[in-house]
């Protein structure tokens, strides 16, 4: 028998997990831990009671790094559930009604809106406003929105168009039962592997724009704004770039390995397949004793 | 192939409203600005003639509409307006940072397509073999790291500690072409992302692809397997892949601004992030509607390019 | 014949899948020039032992025993031609490379021109005369039969002189049974041995030599094709081969038929092309109506246009002489009870997460208004009478067989109390003994219940038999409609003709005169 070893899928399982729980752990965590600020030191330099040196501003990089992930885990969090918050009766809605007219006033605008680059759309918006955390969370998920609502509406469709919906209309089933109790169910699957996707992606969007200083304060204890800052010591104190930046890179890396290995389990289930086995049992007697 | 035509012409379409949204979103910004736009663009400090110079500038005591028709106008010959904090032309900014920016994309797609297919083919003929586990993982894993955290990580390791590369392109002004050491991080970076996710689509649709009935048929009549690779397979898994393409252009668009505030190079990223600091409206919008309506052109091109390899399937417009 | 001739043959062949056999000590000879048929329900074993000849196996199986394939490769024509053409690729592109594969031994210079004219030349033995033009089509710009002859121009441009065909008349209609059952008879009259793999009888009476008949992967009977007709000697052959019964339900008593749906001035439309359009039909009570017809001639949109199922329309359908509304959601639910619709793919309509009883009773809750309780009470009632066990019903539909399910969901219409009960197809795709059984329990329906009309969709003369009167659909027009009898013993408009013309798709085989014998 050939087939995927079954051990792949934990292994990544494994990996993602293992990748994901220490960048994890210290954003939810770490400030619990932190403790009282000390004095300020002089800026990069290393040791002098500083387990990884001092940052641009001659604080401790260790302490900065434990309140650094809050933020960046926060507004990703929010900012996903605040798109699916919009884009779920959105795209369920369009699929499900038949008025032609109300579909294109949902979803056309989107389209239109998918056109825009994420990141610029984000920076158009910062240079006529200063957004905080709240705004920075609005917006990313308002340019997610469009894509989300798409692909929301793609898997209702979908399954509105099968046969078992007809047959429910057919029973006379009223419309919450079909919209929630089928068709709601029924892409509770893609809608989940959708949400892994999106979830990164939305770190990526939201780590990449406080890189960029949108959102956050220039002094902020965030793992990208401390990438940023920092850069000027990298040659000096390496570490207050290197230590964010590996989290910044586990937490995104072990995100989507994660989410994909959770996705995939039972995603493969074996469908009959045919193999050409020339040589095998043909052009040839196989002498096999039956059992 | 009038189903094609409409198609075409239903996608086109399409791709003019969008343009049109660009420079009509891209202009509402601005007046979307809370109470009085020149106090509010002015900055920390207001200083009553600053308020009057942008007022004037901006042309604000005029209505809207007007503004949004000569805006729009100019636009068709190029004429993005003044910069508010130097006073030079939009255009001149664009095309002093445009080499740069070019060349970067440019090498970036042009090393994209061949890596980024050639991975996927690579992983999907040894499915399930170490290879395939390798590049799945690698790419899978990568596919989500932001450029930034990425691209510090290779100068710490590539600059820092083994000093092959230099560490930024500052001292190269605008011609990188000369010192193609100081390109190859930044492309790198810039690749990385889009390649994960190109091989990724490519590996997936070769997968199907090869374990499917037509494939089959042409392995049974004794075609050579790889012939039947790239000749029979790979076109079926290029659709999804080409529409990804489009889809990529919108990080590349990112990657660029990331990329060249990373390696401080002096392209339309910098500019732009620049303008944003100084909130020099007239300079973000012109930048904006490039970036924008590139988006719009690349998008309606890759749907043109995956409706040729999959002319059944009736691409979303 | 010797027994050298065979061009293939398979000895004593075991496949076993997960300690499975699922095929069973099978041997076969396929020899040139004549149609050796394996018969049997799905799950028999004929595939595999069809594609063992192909030198494919169900991936994981132990395999024991012998396949021997003459010289060169097998052909393959599988039931959906279109699923081995590329659909990326234009036509010309694989048959261009199996042609390559034939000039090697050419000066590289040759070649080129020698491929196209093997090329164009398989094409006219395929009966497609225009090749060139057709070579630069995409799949999805053929017609079915054309992309069926392209998929034979590959088997003859690769010189097999085996063919093997996967069930390539079933859930065909009448006329594209006969251009199948002709191209395969032309096939083999090149002296290539052609494997039928079917469960269609008719065809395989008409075109084979030889029948094997398969059960549980074994072959439980094997001769030539009349003598296992005419004196089968198992009794499952019997059983798989026992005559229709006479199915006709009662003509109803004419006294007191009323009209109750009656269609006028339809117009249907998908997208902006008009696919239908019908003056006149009515359903009379207590009748079955059955609605003939090739696929794409519009039957399938006419019912769904009867059940509300699909609102592009102009024009009415009225029951009891009111307006119904074109969408069902519209509809009133003593409309929607009134008229049910029974779907060909009974699996895609049911929800897969819940078990069939709960959704057949889901109909007598929401529609009459029964207390779920009783309502589950009378489902497992009906279920039952329909031959479906209470174990069987509290199952979820993936545990159930298609047979059973298409069962299952004749009774979530019953439980409605329709009186005007719509059938699509609901026969296709099932092998004949489920087959007979479904339209028994149609036509024990119509016995029982005086006040249920059916109208039967179908495009198989065989289930139209049952219908007391036939209109017959081709394009989106009615071109002929009248009572069973008349329709299928006396047909008058010429399509109707071709396609009750039983008597071509017969005897085919007598004219397979091999032009050359190996």
């Amino acid at each position: 028998m050939r087939g995927r070893p079954k051990w792949l899928p934990s292994g990544r399982f494994a990996l993602g997990a293992a990748l994901v729980c220490v960048p994890l752990a210290l954003a939810l965590f770490g400030p619990l831990f932190a403790g009282e600020p000390g004095p300020r030191a002089t800026s990069f330099t290393l040791g002098g009671g500083h387990w990884l040196g001092t940052d641009f501003v001659g604080r401790d990089v260790w302490r900065q790094v434990l309140f650094g992930g809050r933020p960046v885990v926060v507004v990703a969090l929010t900012a996903t559930a605040l798109a699916y918050l919009v884009a779920l009766p959105v795209g369920l809605i369009s699929a499900l009604t038949r008025r032609t007219w109300l579909e294109e006033v949902l979803m056309r605008p989107l389209d239109v809106l998918l056109a825009v680059p994420s990141l610029l759309m984000i920076l158009l918006v910062a240079s006529v406003f200063s957004p905080g955390a709240a705004g920075l969370a609005l917006l990313v998920a308002l340019v997610n929105i469009p894509d989300a609502a798409r692909i929301v509406r793609a898997a209702a469709a979908d399954v509105a168009s099968r046969p078992a919906v007809e047959a429910l209309r057919m029973q006379g089933e009223s419309w919450w039962r079909l919209a929630v109790g089928h068709v709601g169910r029924s892409i509770l699957r893609p809608l989940a592997a959708d949400a892994g996707v999106r979830l990164t992606g939305v770190l990526y969007l939201v780590a990449t724009a406080a890189f960029l200083g949108i959102g956050v304060a220039p002094d902020a204890a965030d793992w990208a704004v401390m990438v940023d800052r920092n850069r000027t010591g990298l040659f000096v104190q390496p570490w207050a770039v290197v230590v964010p930046a590996l989290l910044i890179v586990t937490l995104t890396m072990g995100c989507n390995l994660l989410f994909d290995a959770l996705l995939s389990t039972g995603r493969d289930v074996a469908t009959e397949r045919y193999v050409v086995r020339r040589g095998v049992g043909v052009r040839d007697r196989v002498k096999e004793p039956r059992p | 192939m009038s189903g094609l035509g409409s198609w075409a012409a239903r996608r086109l379409l399409l791709g003019g409203a969008q343009t049109v949204a660009v420079v009509v979103l891209v202009f509402a910004l601005t007046e979307a600005l809370p109470g009085d736009a020149a106090v509010a663009l002015a900055g920390d400090q207001p200083d009553p003639a600053r308020i009057a110079a942008i007022r004037e500038a901006l042309d604000l005591d005029r209505p809207a509409y007007e503004r949004l028709a000569d805006w729009a106008t100019g636009l068709l010959h190029a004429d993005f307006g003044n910069s508010l904090t130097s006073g030079r032309p939009v255009s001149s900014y664009i095309s002093d940072a445009f080499g740069p920016t070019l060349l970067l994309a440019g090498l970036t797609v042009a090393l994209l397509v061949p890596v980024g297919v050639g991975l996927g083919v690579l992983a999907a003929r040894y499915e399930g073999r170490f290879v395939d586990r390798l590049v799945s993982s690698v790419t899978l894993g990568v596919y989500a790291v932001p450029e930034f955290a990425f691209g510090v990580l290779l100068v710490t390791v590539f600059a820092l500690r083994l000093d092959w590369l230099p560490p930024t392109a500052v001292g190269y002004g605008t011609d990188l072409l000369g010192h193609p050491a100081a390109l190859v991080l930044p492309v790198l970076v810039l690749l990385s992302r889009p390649v994960c996710s190109l091989s990724r689509l490519v590996r997936a649709g070769m997968i199907d692809a090869l374990a499917s009935p037509y494939v089959a048929q042409a392995r049974r009549y004794g075609i050579p397997g790889a012939r039947v690779r790239y000749a029979h397979a790979l076109p079926n898994a290029m659709a999804p892949a080409a529409q990804q393409l489009a889809r990529t252009v919108d990080w590349l668009l990112c990657g660029v601004i990331v990329v060249e505030a990373l390696f401080v190079i002096p392209g339309l990223g910098t500019v732009l992030m620049n303008a944003v600091a100084e909130r020099d409206v007239p300079v973000v919008q012109g930048l904006a509607v490039i970036f924008g309506v590139i988006t719009v052109v690349l998008n309606l091109g890759a749907d043109l390019v995956a409706h040729r390899f999959a002319p059944r399937a009736e691409v979303a417009a | 014949m010797s027994e050298s001739a065979a061009v293939a043959e398979i000895e004593e062949l075991t496949v076993e899948v997960g300690g499975r056999r699922i095929v069973d000590g099978v041997s076969l000879r396929v020899l040139p020039g004549r149609v050796t048929a394996l018969v049997g329900a799905s799950g028999s074993g004929k595939t595999t032992t069809g594609r063992a000849l192909l030198g494919e196996f169900p991936s994981g199986a132990r395999v024991t025993g012998f396949v021997r394939v003459d010289e060169a490769l097998v052909g393959y024509v599988p039931q959906h031609p279109a699923a081995v053409l590329n659909p990326a690729r234009r036509v010309g592109a694989l048959l261009y490379d199996i042609a390559r594969g034939r000039v090697r031994e050419l000066p590289r210079r040759a070649r080129r021109a020698a491929v196209r004219e093997h090329v164009l030349n398989a094409l006219a033995m395929a009966q497609l005369p225009d090749g060139s033009r057709l070579l630069r089509r995409f799949p999805h710009q053929l017609s079915g039969g054309q992309q069926q002859r392209v998929v034979l121009a590959q088997a003859l441009l690769l010189g097999a002189r085996v063919v093997v065909a996967d069930e390539p008349t079933t859930g065909q209609d009448a006329l594209t049974k006969r251009r199948v059952v002709d191209e395969l008879a032309a096939v083999a009259a090149r002296g290539i041995g052609v494997v039928l793999l079917s469960h269609d009888l008719e065809t395989v009476r008409a075109l084979a030599h030889e029948v094997l008949v398969m059960r549980d992967g074994r072959v439980v009977e094997s001769g030539p094709t009349e003598r296992v007709w005419l004196a089968p000697s198992h009794p499952w052959t019997r059983e798989l081969l026992a005559e229709q019964p006479p199915l006709r339900g009662d003509t109803p008593a004419t006294s007191n038929s009323y009209t109750v749906l009656r269609v006028r001035d339809l117009r249907a439309r998908h997208r902006d092309v008009e696919v239908l359009h019908t003056p006149e039909l009515v359903l009379r009570s207590g009748e079955c109506l059955a609605v003939l017809g090739r696929s794409g001639s519009g039957k399938t949109t006419l019912a769904r246009c009867m059940a509300g199922l699909h609102r592009g329309y102009e024009g009415e359908v009225l029951l009891d002489g009111v307006t119904l509304p074109p969408s069902l959601r519209d509809r009133t639910r003593a409309q929607l009870a009134t008229v049910q619709y029974v779907f060909q793919d009974a699996r895609a309509s049911f929800d897969e997460r819940r078990p069939v009883l709960d959704q057949v009773a889901r109909t007598a809750v929401r529609l009459r208004g029964v207390p779920p309780r009783e309502a589950r009470g009378e489902a497992a009632e009906v279920l039952n009478s329909l031959g479906l066990a209470d174990e069987l019903a509290a199952r979820s539909p993936a545990r159930l067989s298609g047979g059973e399910l298409q069962r299952a969901a004749l009774a979530r219409a019953l439980l409605a109390r329709p009186r005007v009960l719509v059938c699509d197809e609901i026969t296709s795709g099932l092998d004949t003994v489920t087959r007979r059984g479904i339209l028994d329990l149609l036509a024990g329906l119509l016995r029982d219940r005086d006040d249920l009309s059916l109208v039967l969709i179908t495009h198989d003369l065989d289930t139209a038999r049952l219908a007391s009167r036939i209109a017959v659909l081709d394009a989106g027009e009615v071109v002929e409609q009248g009572s069973a009898e008349d329709i299928l013993t006396a047909p008058t408009h010429p399509f109707t003709v071709s396609l009750t013309e039983k008597r071509l798709v017969e005897k085919r085989r007598d004219q397979i005169q091999p032009s050359s014998h190996a």
